[in-house]
């Protein structure tokens, strides 16, 4: 759906972003990672047309497009990392408000503005001034605020930063929510465990390149499997590898402690247990999350 | 321009939900309105005036001496034994307003025992002061006279005296004597009172001192202080009658008031008791024409004398010798006869040869009060122009909502556009308010009501603009409403809406013509106080119209650079 090539910004003599390429196929959960500075907000800022690239184009549905022009917006959503909405206006006056500048006419709009009420659980609230919302519902605001017009894809700047769990989890739901529409998500997060479970795919942006991408399994087996460290003494080799072979797992051995790794280990942990019964002690599996990656990749960058 | 309309009401509810804008756009400028209102509603009253009359109803003067004696509390003593008429006093306050009613004609102070001032009075014959001022005579060892008894009270205070001494005087000529003017008879205080009225509230003292202590509380604007024979010499010309009149420079335009209305009706006194003089000489060389009562004289008239030689002439019909003689003198007569006429008409006409005629443009007097409302609504439309400009652009940036506005169908100029109209709705409404508030309830002159609304909607448009520029450079209404003060505050002292601009020095002028504010007080002074046309002030309502145009484009193109 949208297509980044060669795109770069310079401010001041600055590189902000160097040659970045991507793609975000329709219906897709994209999520962009990196640290801070790397990036992330410039190449959102020109996707959504705030500030122009200084080379590249950016391709939707495969036809170059300028991001500053209106045709184009019309078709995106924003929800900026800070909740963006009137204080003192209600809910209900802030989506009626975006619907009437979209374009809307009153009557579909009185509808669309119901509706996203409900959606976003703030139907109770909606005419409370926002300005009282817990941070939460403001950010279900703010997201309800950006699909308003319905748009093809929606950009989310590190939309639960600064949330709590409980109210983290709740947006979630509702990204899940607009996943399942097939609407486009481009999401920039500082949160692993959230580009885990959002992301269909991911980039790792780092000083404006783009240094990775692939599945959250693609980037987390960049960097090692998962496995398990247990106690085994020793003599109990020859059955450790039978078992391993016909698995299709390898194993090493660090004094007393023995680490198995290979592919779907958790389904296979049953039969090893079994096999070696009673030498097994202090038996510990290890999952490689996708931050143990991303902070492996820093690290193999610095 | 799509969306307006929403976002007109939006930045609406903005405003009215939130105290302190509701506060500082549109009820801040009526409390000043109010304060300014009741600043100036009394003004134009009369100036608050002491009057000190030393040339008043009293009969007489105290004569101070002062003497320096170790003998000090003997002559006390001896002052208390000449009988159970010795009264004493708080004070020389009171021991003098004791002698001015006539309880006591004598006072004597001495520094008492416990080092402060005893002031004893007495009622003494003239034998009695006499033998008084014998004792002191004797006891002094240094004799001091003094002119006033503020000079006297300081000699005892600073220890140059260790007594005072003061007696009635009932000897002084030419006390409150009346003169005749304008068809009344007046003695000092009355004629200041009669003549300062329209422009003072005279305040009667019985001492300059205390008068000065009102000055300088600033209970009185100044003090008038009418010496001794003072109308005396206005009578009789003899000498230059001197009014004293003492005013505090510490409050320049105070002072400067209080002075203009004291030189206007002294003025007025001035030319009438010339006036009276004039008409007094020409009635006297007029009698000398037609004879009569010449200044207490009788006299033969010119005319009669004319008559005579003529009769005389005639008597004479057959001496030829005589009636050269006779002809020379009806010559003469005919002459000066002429000549006292023409001197009479020119002296008339050259005793006050100015006489001023002074009418107001607007064709009415104008008060304090109708003349500071022009430059009253001005400020109110910069300030709130100006600010509601400002923060209804920068509210965007506080609430994050410039970059979702953007990403709307919204037309390009809706978001500027619906700033300006509500703005300059508010503005307008405000000062429409303003004005008839004015007009209705204080009873303000406004000429051509309906043309200061014109003015009004054209200066608000320059003010709004100020306000856009400045929102480029403020990411928080807080910062906008600090930028928008700073910015507004000089320009309030640059455009004559405090001090002329004609008394400005040339580059200041210069940079008064650069501030659209200028244009909008001239103008609404024009069309409300001068009742001029709108052709009178298009040149001002153009300029505004310009300044607005220019600002709106350079505010609207700053606003729009900052958010790309």
């Amino acid at each position: 759906m949208i297509a980044v090539r060669g795109l770069s910004k310079e401010f001041d003599g600055v590189k902000a972003l160097r040659s970045v390429d991507l793609e975000v196929a329709r219906g897709e959960a994209f999520g962009l990672i990196g640290p801070n500075g790397a990036g992330k907000t410039t190449l959102i800022r020109i996707l959504t047309g705030q500030t122009p690239p200084s080379s590249g184009e950016v391709l939707f549905d495969g036809e170059e497009i300028d991001p500053l022009q209106p045709g184009y917006r019309l078709r995106i959503g924003l929800v900026p990392q800070e909740p963006a909405f009137y204080g003192r206006l209600t809910a209900r006056e802030n989506l009626a408000l975006l619907a009437r500048l979209y374009g809307i006419d009153r009557q579909s709009a009185s509808g669309r503005v119901e509706w996203l009420l409900s959606w976003a659980g703030l139907e109770e609230h909606a005419d409370r001034q926002a300005r009282h919302y817990s941070r939460g519902m403001q950010q279900r605001l703010s997201l309800a605020m950006g699909l308003v017009h319905r748009p093809d894809i929606i950009y989310l700047d590190e939309p639960t930063s600064g949330l709590d769990p409980e109210a983290r989890v709740s947006l979630w739901g509702l990204i899940d929510l607009l996943a399942g529409e097939g609407r486009s998500i481009f999401l920039t997060t500082h949160d692993m465990e959230e580009a885990d479970r959002i992301c269909d795919r991911l980039a790792i942006l780092v000083e404006g390149s783009v240094r990775e991408r692939g599945t959250p399994q693609h980037i987390k087996g960049l960097l090692g499997a998962d496995r398990v460290e247990m106690r085994l003494p020793a003599g109990s080799e020859g059955e450790l590898e039978a078992v391993c072979g016909r698995l299709g797992l390898s194993w090493r051995r660090e004094g007393e402690i023995v680490t198995v790794t290979g592919p779907e280990l958790p389904d296979k942990l049953p039969e090893i247990v079994s096999t070696l019964a009673g030498r097994v002690s202090d038996l510990h599996y290890r999952e490689v999350t996708l931050e143990d990656a991303f902070l492996r990749f820093m690290r193999g960058v610095d | 321009m799509r969306g307006m309309a929403a976002l007109i009401i939006k930045d609406w509810r903005l405003i009215i939900r939130n105290r302190l804008l509701l506060v500082v756009l549109v009820i801040y400028p009526f409390l000043i309105m109010g304060v300014i209102g009741a600043a100036f509603g009394d003004a134009g009253r009369p100036v608050p005036i002491a009057l000190v009359n030393m040339d008043g109803a009293d009969t007489g003067e105290a004569a101070w001496t002062g003497i320096e004696t170790d003998e000090a509390q003997g002559l006390q003593r001896r002052f208390r034994r000449r009988g159970g008429s010795v009264r004493e006093y708080e004070g020389m306050e009171e021991a003098m307003a004791a002698m001015a009613v006539g309880e006591v004609n004598v006072l004597l102070a001495s520094a008492d025992t416990d080092g402060t001032a005893a002031w004893l009075g007495a009622e003494l014959s003239r034998d009695e002061i006499d033998a008084i001022e014998q004792d002191l005579r004797g006891e002094a060892d240094a004799w001091h006279e003094f002119s006033t008894a503020e000079e006297a009270a300081a000699s005892l205070e600073e220890g140059r005296s260790d007594v005072l001494f003061a007696v009635w005087e009932e000897d002084y000529p030419y006390i409150a004597e009346t003169i005749w003017l304008e068809g009344e008879n007046h003695d000092a205080s009355a004629l200041v009172q009669r003549f300062g009225r329209d422009v003072t509230e005279i305040r009667e003292y019985a001492s300059e001192r205390l008068a000065r202590d009102d000055l300088k509380r600033g209970r009185v604007d100044a003090v008038i202080v009418l010496p001794r024979g003072f109308v005396h010499a206005l009578k009789t010309l003899d000498e230059v009658a001197v009014l004293n009149v003492i005013i505090d420079q510490s409050n320049l335009v105070k002072a400067e008031f209080a002075e203009t209305s004291i030189r206007g009706f002294t003025s007025r006194i001035k030319d009438g008791v010339v006036r009276n003089k004039t008409e007094a000489v020409v009635a006297g060389l007029y009698v000398l024409v037609s004879g009569g009562d010449f200044f207490g004289t009788e006299v033969t008239g010119l005319e009669q004398i004319r008559e005579n030689l003529l009769d005389l002439k005639e008597a004479t019909g057959d001496r030829p010798d005589m009636q050269g003689k006779v002809d020379v003198g009806i010559e003469l007569a005919e002459t000066v006869i002429a000549d006292i006429e023409d001197a009479a008409a020119y002296l008339r006409g050259t005793a006050l040869p100015i006489e001023l005629e002074v009418s107001s443009v607007a064709g009415r007097v104008l008060s304090a009060k109708d003349a500071v409302v022009p430059s009253l609504i001005a400020l109110s439309i910069l300030w709130t122009g100006v600010l509601c400009g400002a923060i209804l652009m920068v509210i965007e940036d506080e609430e994050g909502m410039r970059v979702r506005l953007g990403l709307t169908e919204m037309g390009a100029f809706s978001l500027v556009g619906s700033k300006l109209l509500l703005a300059t709705a508010v503005v307008f409404a405000q000062s429409a308010v303003m004005l008839a508030l004015a007009v209705a309830v204080f009873g303000v002159f406004a000429s051509n009501a309906l043309l200061a609304l014109v003015i009004i909607a054209a200066a608000s448009f320059s003010c709004i603009g100020i306000g856009l520029v400045i929102a480029a450079f403020a990411r928080q209404v807080a910062g906008a409403v600090v930028l928008s003060v700073l910015v507004s505050f000089p320009l309030i002292f640059m455009t004559g809406a405090v001090f002329p601009l004609s008394q400005m020095p040339g580059f200041m002028q210069w940079i008064a013509r650069a501030i659209p504010l200028t244009y909008a007080i001239e103008a609404l002074s024009g069309v409300m106080l001068r009742g001029e046309a709108l052709a009178d002030v298009a040149w001002q309502t153009g300029a505004l119209l310009a300044f607005g145009a220019g600002l709106l484009a350079l505010g609207s193109f700053l606003v729009r650079r900052r958010s790309v």
